[in-house]
């Protein structure tokens, strides 16, 4: 957006080009009281017609493509905002090799270009080289994007924030970091592998971290093995939560068996 | 009393279990590749060039349907989903981050390997200290595939000359 429009109270029109709905959801979601965009002065309309803006939702399937591109020449002539919502829309998403979206020729599908094509742009650009007017776009990725995410890119529209984000490029310059865990690295990361299979990504780490360093004071014992049953079980019951036991017993089986062979000297010990 | 979020006027955090824009950090990344394998949208390209000699990670977020695998793959945890989510921008080219690593140069050709400078210190820390010796180790790894190949084929040659002789 060069020139910032001055926008009061952008009157928008809902259009979706294949989405799985979800963002289509969240839209209906900030029309809620909670959310409440009517407050920033959007107004839903039921045509295209009467709209200053779109708002596109979906990766633009083939079907959708010759009535989206009607809808979007129905709309005045300015300013012709186009708002797309979701990751889909802004490149094509999960969707984005599927047969069915449409694709400009050049575009390619397994291109190693960036930003990702796909998604509403394809149109758009079909709409430029025809020489119709496009007006500004503003790109709300999400799959979903959070409702708040949606009301910050309006806002952002309508000049209300100004956006936070910025294109990154990193060289070597920067730096490198190898840290160090408490336990053998080829350990950890075998515990790390096996730990995956029975927990998300969220707690994974953190759970291991409390194995490492209770691994950690075992190891500095006499009797490692006794030790480091004796403080998990301390630590079971201070946590109190059978799953995160469950993860602490299975860390312990598979820590001894990593260990033991790698100190027997075997030099393949099998991940899972 | 009022319902109505204050949002685009106040500021507001997202809860530490949402996920939101995933972020690479530069220090910790290696260049390994794995969060490229792992990514079901290919939000994330990995672009080797092999006349400059670095490898870059590409992190498209508006390509990103934030489902975590990256940072489940990931060896060093380098790339982990934030809780951030104000992504909105007029420009495709804000959402975009670029980590740009070196390659390593083969000892015997010249030639620039398909494996980074940080990949190879990952690897030494993995490997078991006790088995493998560290000369032999630094005349090894900073060969690329095509010499170590040859390597291999000489010596094979070498030893059935001996052996017909
Ligand atoms: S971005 Fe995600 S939620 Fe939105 S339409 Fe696409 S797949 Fe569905
Ligand atoms: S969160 Fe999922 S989609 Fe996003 S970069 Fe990571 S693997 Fe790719
Ligand atoms: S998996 Fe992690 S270390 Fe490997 S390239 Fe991706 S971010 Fe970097």
């Amino acid at each position: 957006m060069s020139a910032k429009p001055k926008l009061r109270s952008v009157w928008v029109f809902h259009l979706n080009t294949g989405a799985c709905n979800g963002c289509d959801i969240e839209i209906l979601d900030i029309l809620t009281p909670f959310y409440d965009a009517e407050r920033l002065g959007v107004k839903l309309v039921g045509s295209p017609r009467h709209a200053h803006a779109m708002l596109v939702t979906g990766p633009l399937t083939r079907q959708c493509y010759h009535g989206a591109k009607k809808a979007i020449k129905a709309m005045p002539p300015k300013p012709r905002i186009i708002v797309v919502i979701g990751t889909c829309a802004c490149s094509g998403g999960i969707f984005y090799n599927g047969y069915p979206i449409y694709r400009r020729p050049e575009s390619g599908r397994e291109g190693c270009e960036y930003p990702r094509r796909g998604g509403i742009i394809e149109l758009i650009e079909d709409l430029r080289d025809e020489g119709e007017y496009v007006g500004p776009v503003i790109y709300i990725p999400g799959c979903p994007p959070r409702p708040e995410e949606i009301l910050y890119g309006i806002a952002q529209l309508l000049g209300l924030v100004e956006k936070k984000l910025e294109g990154e490029h990193y060289t070597e310059e920067v730096g490198f970091e190898l840290p160090e865990a408490p336990i053998n690295e080829r350990i950890r990361l075998t515990l790390r592998e096996k730990l995956r299979h029975v927990v998300g990504y969220f707690d994974r780490d953190k759970i291991l971290e409390d194995f490492m360093e209770l691994v950690k004071k075992a190891e500095e014992s006499e009797k490692p093995k006794e030790e480091l049953k004796k403080l998990i079980d301390e630590y079971n019951a201070k946590i109190r939560d059978v799953r995160i036991s469950f993860c602490m017993r299975l860390l312990e089986n598979e820590y001894w068996r990593v260990r033991d062979a790698l100190s027997a000297g075997k030099e393949f010990v099998y991940w899972v | 009393m009022p319902v109505t979020l204050r949002y685009p006027f106040t500021e507001l955090e997202a809860p530490p279990e949402y996920r939101g824009l995933p972020h690479i950090d530069p220090k910790l990344c290696i260049g390994c590749g794995a969060c490229v394998n792992a990514c079901p949208p290919d939000a994330i390209l990995r672009i080797d060039d092999y006349d400059r000699g670095t490898r870059k990670i590409v992190l498209d977020i508006g390509r990103c349907i934030r489902c975590a695998r990256c940072e489940e793959v990931c060896p060093t945890g380098a790339i982990r989903l934030t809780n951030l989510f104000e992504a909105a921008s007029p420009d495709r080219r804000d959402h975009i981050e670029v980590v740009e690593l070196r390659l390593v140069r083969c000892k015997v050709c010249g030639n620039y390997t398909d494996f980074t400078e940080r990949q190879v210190k990952k690897a030494l820390q993995i490997l078991p200290k006790e088995i493998l010796e560290e000369e032999a180790l630094e005349e090894k790894v900073f060969i690329c595939r095509n010499c170590r190949r040859k390597g291999t084929v000489d010596a094979t040659i070498n030893a059935t000359k001996e052996v017909v002789l």
